[in-house]
């Protein structure tokens, strides 16, 4: 979604943590954690924090933006 | 793999239960006048109709929790039954003033007809608020 990436998948993989064990860390439904690990959902910014303290590490280990939009062209 | 989450349950649900008792209604509603008591009735069978459908979809779901999506997800489904229910409230008003003044709508039948006309459209509203919500869960917005 947008220009939002993550790494929740291996950093769960990494923790041997299921989808709901992680969903039930920060108060979310397993739906989400599926639709943020696919980048098909942006979570807010108290979510981020919560996922990044959970595996603690700092938010940018956990999702990286990329600005997608087109630069616009000099002279 | 990507179950479905109460909240879609509770949806399907509604839906159901939305269909179940309004598809009947409007269907006799087109072949005969309505009257008060048709009205109130339906209105009566479907609160019973989802008080027993959501019970049985909660009890048979363990996780019960709502979260930002799903609040992110039912503000989408709110925003477009609001703009489908203003739209059909604008259309509504026009033929119920046309119908008015070309004299084809007698004036002591316009209250029971505004009000199966109000009780469609707030269907309507529901049914693409529901339809809104469940097109973004399965596409995982």
């Amino acid at each position: 979604m947008g220009g939002i990436r993550n790494n929740v998948r291996a950093l769960r993989a990494a923790h041997e943590m299921t989808q709901q064990q992680l969903a039930d860390r920060i108060d979310l439904t397993r739906q989400t954690v599926i639709a943020i690990e696919g980048d098909k959902y942006s979570p807010s910014l108290e979510t981020a924090f919560r996922i990044a303290n959970v595996f603690g590490v700092p938010l940018e280990r956990v999702f990286q933006y990329q600005d997608e939009r087109k630069k616009p062209r000099k002279g | 793999m990507s179950t479905l989450s109460y909240q879609e349950k509770s949806l399907y649900g509604t839906l159901a239960a939305d269909l179940i008792v309004y598809v009947p209604y409007f269907v006799y509603v087109i072949h005969h006048p309505t009257t008060l008591t048709h009205i109130v009735g339906t209105i009566i069978l479907l609160i019973v109709a989802q008080i027993i459908l959501q019970s049985i979809i909660a009890i048979a779901t363990r996780n019960r929790i709502t979260d930002e999506r799903d609040r992110q997800i039912a503000g989408l489904g709110y925003r477009n039954a609001y703009f489908a229910l203003v739209s059909m409230i604008l259309f509504g008003m026009g033929l119920l003033w046309l119908h008015t003044i070309n004299g084809e709508l007698p004036i002591n039948h316009m209250g029971l007809h505004f009000l199966s006309v109000f009780l469609g459209m707030t269907v309507i509203s529901e049914i693409v608020k529901i339809v809104t919500q469940l097109v973004a869960y399965r596409r995982s917005i």
